[in-house]
């Protein structure tokens, strides 16, 4: 079966343009299949990974594909104990975790954090200094750096999150956030809370950035995904699957759907970058 | 004016604000989610664009309505049910009926510390429980449908029983007198008298149970249900349930859409909720009629 | 027709409820079976299987006080503190706030539907007496919902600060527990009131101030069990906290500030576990929850078994 799969995947990669211009093709590799997918972990992947999950069932309702969250921490515990086949995480693996689970990774999205505020606050970049000030709560009023007379709105990420692991170890340089600030469980619940809260700071994947909140620059680096790609904004990291040894049956198929044309473009509509390695 | 006679408008006046304050911030609360929300009732809300009949047989799955968060809650709840009805009738039964004085406080006191313990603390155990099957006899464990039913059951048995012997209790005993002298035994008298006279109370407190296992969040947050997983697959899959789309939606909703749906699933919940309650008082009060006069 | 069915059973000996003769069937005795023995052996076991997984799985995580512990004031997982007092704290704090603001709020409603004379409000002491009952089954997570979108931005706009905080969950709390607390009032304050009032009210006595000077001083115990039930309540509920305090994990130091209580942080470590110790934690918070919930019921039981003593040897003495 596996290599019926494979076979097909390799036809169907071999037709090239024709089919290409065929959005269901690379579909083809679930039709007559059955199963459940059940896919955990990063909070940053669920938009793709919705996505994809809704034009694979459409295609062939009898593969049942469950999308939670539950931030990156969740993804490695959960694909590692085989609660789920598909664990999604916002920063690499750690080698402990590696040799702990037999984890393979799969990096397919280049995404960068960006520091959030609500849009009408008319701070347009901050220091890297700064920034550790606000989130260790020594700056506690928007004027000191350039805003308005407010006292500012920390917002951070729960604890297992690849998100603000990523952000802690680049833009804080592994600094801690301050008790005080208030917690939230998702970059959608981050954009959410800052986008509600005038005074608000908090960091989220640069993919959720939209009108509702405003990336700031940090030490002049603007936010946007095109510089995260190029190395100009610092603060970035890798989005991965990963899976429980190599990958078996509507798994793999789902994995190699992320890598084909149609799954690049759900990335890049998502807001991220496509990422293949090289 | 007499001092006395102005304490008293004064406290008068003052109890009045202490009925007006709450009752208007709660009507002020569910009026905004009933404005806010009626307008999304429809077919669109359960289904989103798949057409009504294809999502209800299956055929396609919905990914912009409440369906599978509805599909997803009647099944939790008809599998509680299913798991705390017999449990909970035949506990109540023995309760009123046949257990003796000593025996009867203790099964008692066992049913008013759940009754009191706190929902969150029912979810840990499911957890709990599955974290040590995991590691001791069956490591294919996993939260599932069939976890949050039971422990959704477990929550609910304190109302089953202590409703079941309520009603018993409230049945008049010149049943249970002449019963007796008509040669009845105690087994056959609860059977086939004492169950059938006590039905309505009984199924009163079936419908507040099932009513608080529709709402109840904090359980199944922790053993088994997820955001998104469609209609659901088995006893030991993952699911979606109305309660938590609620609270996922409140806290991270990502455009207008999903917000407006939010709503719609609030009122949605709210109406499910009062109907159930309604439904139960009615068999109360027909439960107390009928018995009313009889000594 | 259950009711003909066991009326005419019992009139004339009919054979509709008893079986047929000659047939021996099982319930031809007064011993209550298997079926019913094996629902009670369930119902009770499983509470004792709940009360023995959550102590088991607490008690090897419970250690002294000190960094790495449950018992510590910080929760920083990435540097190896796992501290829930915080929370503790945190929990005790909200069910203070709901109860200081929500118990007189029940106390004067419930005198308030005793006590209302002015005819035209009769009509909305029923409707008020309706809508309480209503209030009780309302889901909280609607009420979370709502108060997110009114309560919040109000909160903010009062108190400054980010408007997820003590404040805003403590009001919404005493909407949810007040109705119970009402109810459970009017329960144990109408039937005294309801005897008292002809004598009272023929010797010129104002109804309230027949509740005021015979039925509260008497009804200490009433008022005492809806003030733990309403305690119980509000320790024990997880939406409103979660949706409105803003989980922050330091000790609250006013109204405006965020707070996490246990019931969410059980929620948020269960959605985001990061590994055993922070699950150390989890179990504690647990058996906290459960022990201040199980001591809040068996002070009711008392509360009540001694009120009912109390009520029965005053009618004794009155019919004597």
């Amino acid at each position: 079966m596996k290599r019926g799969i494979l076979a097909a995947l390799l036809l169907l990669c071999g037709m090239g343009t024709a089919l290409a211009a065929a959005p269901a093709a690379p579909l083809d590799a679930f039709k007559g299949q059955k199963g459940v997918i059940d896919i955990a972990g990063g909070t940053a992947h669920i938009p793709v990974m919705k996505e994809a999950a809704r034009q694979i069932m459409e295609a062939n309702p009898a593969v049942r594909i469950t999308v939670a969250g539950g931030g990156s921490g969740v993804g490695v515990q959960k694909v590692g104990e085989g609660i789920v086949q598909i664990g999604n995480t916002g920063r690499a693996l750690k080698p402990a975790e590696v040799e702990k689970y037999g984890l393979v990774s799969f990096p397919f999205a280049i995404d960068g954090v960006a520091v959030a505020v609500n849009p009408g606050n008319r701070v347009e970049g901050l220091t890297k200094a700064q920034i550790k000030d606000i989130f260790s709560g020594k700056i506690a009023n928007w004027k000191e750096v350039g805003g308005a007379d407010a006292p500012i709105s920390l917002y951070v990420r729960e604890d297992g999150s690849g998100t603000r692991e990523t952000f802690e170890e680049r833009a804080l340089d592994k600094g801690a956030s301050a008790a005080a600030a208030n917690v939230v469980n998702s970059n959608g619940a981050m954009k959410t809370a800052i986008s509600q809260d005038p005074n608000a700071v908090g960091y989220v994947g640069i993919g959720h950035l939209d009108k509702s909140i405003k990336g700031v620059s940090v030490d002049g680096m603007a936010p946007s995904q095109e510089n995260a790609a190029s190395g100009q904004y610092t603060v970035t990291r890798l989005l991965y699957m990963n899976t429980k040894g190599e990958p078996q049956g509507i798994t793999r198929g789902f994995v190699d759907y992320i890598f084909t044309p149609a799954g690049q473009e759900i990335v890049s509509k998502a807001g991220y970058i496509p990422y293949v390695k090289k | 004016m007499r001092r006395g006679a102005l304490v008293q408008m004064c406290m008068r006046w003052l109890l009045r604000a202490c009925a007006v304050i709450p009752c208007a911030a709660v009507l002020f609360l569910l009026g905004f989610l009933t404005v806010k929300g009626a307008p999304q009732l429809g077919s669109h809300l359960l289904f989103g664009d798949v057409p009504p009949l294809d999502a209800l047989l299956g055929r396609r799955p919905v990914w912009d309505g409440l369906w599978p968060a509805c599909a997803g809650t009647l099944y939790l709840v008809g599998l509680t049910m299913a798991l705390a009805l017999f449990p909970g009738v035949g506990c109540g039964l023995y309760l009123a009926e046949f257990a003796p004085a000593r025996q009867a406080g203790r099964i008692r006191l066992a049913m008013d510390v759940l009754a009191g313990t706190p929902s969150i603390v029912m979810g840990l155990f499911g957890f709990t429980l599955i974290l040590f099957l995991r590691h001791s006899v069956w490591p294919g464990a996993n939260t599932s449908l069939l976890l949050s039913a039971c422990c959704l059951a477990l929550l609910v048995l304190p109302v089953i029983v202590t409703t079941t012997c309520e009603a018993l209790e409230a049945v008049p005993d010149s049943l249970r007198l002449t019963g007796a002298a008509l040669g009845f035994t105690r087994r056959q008298l609860a059977r086939r008298v004492l169950l059938p006279a006590a039905g309505p109370g009984i199924w009163g407190g079936v419908l507040l149970a099932t009513g608080r296992a529709a709402e109840d969040t904090a359980v199944i947050m922790l053993t088994g249900v997820v955001a998104n997983a469609g209609l659901p697959g088995g006893l030991a899959d993952k699911f979606e349930a109305l309660p938590f789309s609620i609270y996922y939606t409140a806290a991270q909703y990502q455009n207008t859409d999903e917000l407006l749906r939010g709503f719609g699933a609030a009122l949605v919940l709210l109406l499910l909720s009062s109907a159930l309650l309604f439904c139960a008082r009615r068999m109360e009060k027909r439960f107390r009629q009928r018995w009313q006069g009889v000594a | 027709m259950s009711k003909n069915r066991a009326t005419s059973a019992l009139q004339g000996g009919s054979a509709a409820a008893l079986p047929p003769a000659g047939l021996q069937t099982a319930d031809h005795t007064d011993s209550p079976g298997l079926a019913l023995r094996l629902s009670v052996w369930v119902a009770v076991l499983a509470v004792v299987l709940l009360f023995a997984m959550v102590v088991m799985a607490a008690l090897p995580a419970i250690r002294l006080p000190g960094p790495g512990g449950p018992l510590d004031w910080v929760w920083q997982p990435t540097q190896g503190r796992f501290g829930i007092l915080p929370m503790c704290v945190g929990s005790l704090a909200l069910a203070a706030v709901a109860l200081l603001l929500g118990w007189p709020l029940a106390v004067g409603l419930s005198c308030w539907l005793l006590t209302e004379e002015s005819p035209a409000l009769q009509p909305l002491v029923r409707f008020t007496e309706s809508l309480v009952r209503f209030m009780t089954t309302v889901p909280t997570v609607v009420y979370g919902f709502a108060a997110v979108f009114l309560l919040t931005p109000f909160a903010r706009a009062l108190l400054g600060g980010t408007g997820m905080c003590l404040a805003a969950a403590g009001v919404m709390l005493v909407l949810l527990i007040l109705p119970t607390m009402t109810l459970i009032l009017m329960a144990g304050l109408r039937p005294r009131f309801e005897r008292l009032c002809p004598w009272g009210l023929a010797m010129g006595f104002s109804r309230f101030d027949l509740v005021r000077l015979f039925v509260l001083p008497r009804s200490g115990r009433n008022l005492a069990s809806a003030a733990v039930l309403g305690f119980g309540r509000a320790v024990g509920d997880t939406l409103i906290p979660l949706m409105l305090a803003g989980n922050a994990t330091h000790v609250p130091g006013g109204l405006a500030e965020s707070m996490r209580s246990l019931t969410a942080h059980m929620a948020l470590v269960t959605a985001n576990e990061v590994g055993g110790a922070a699950y150390n934690s989890l179990f504690v918070a647990g058996l906290v929850l459960l022990a201040v919930n199980t001591a809040a019921s068996l002070a009711l039981r008392r509360l009540v078994s001694r009120k009912n003593e109390t009520t029965a040897t005053s009618q004794h003495e009155a019919s004597a």
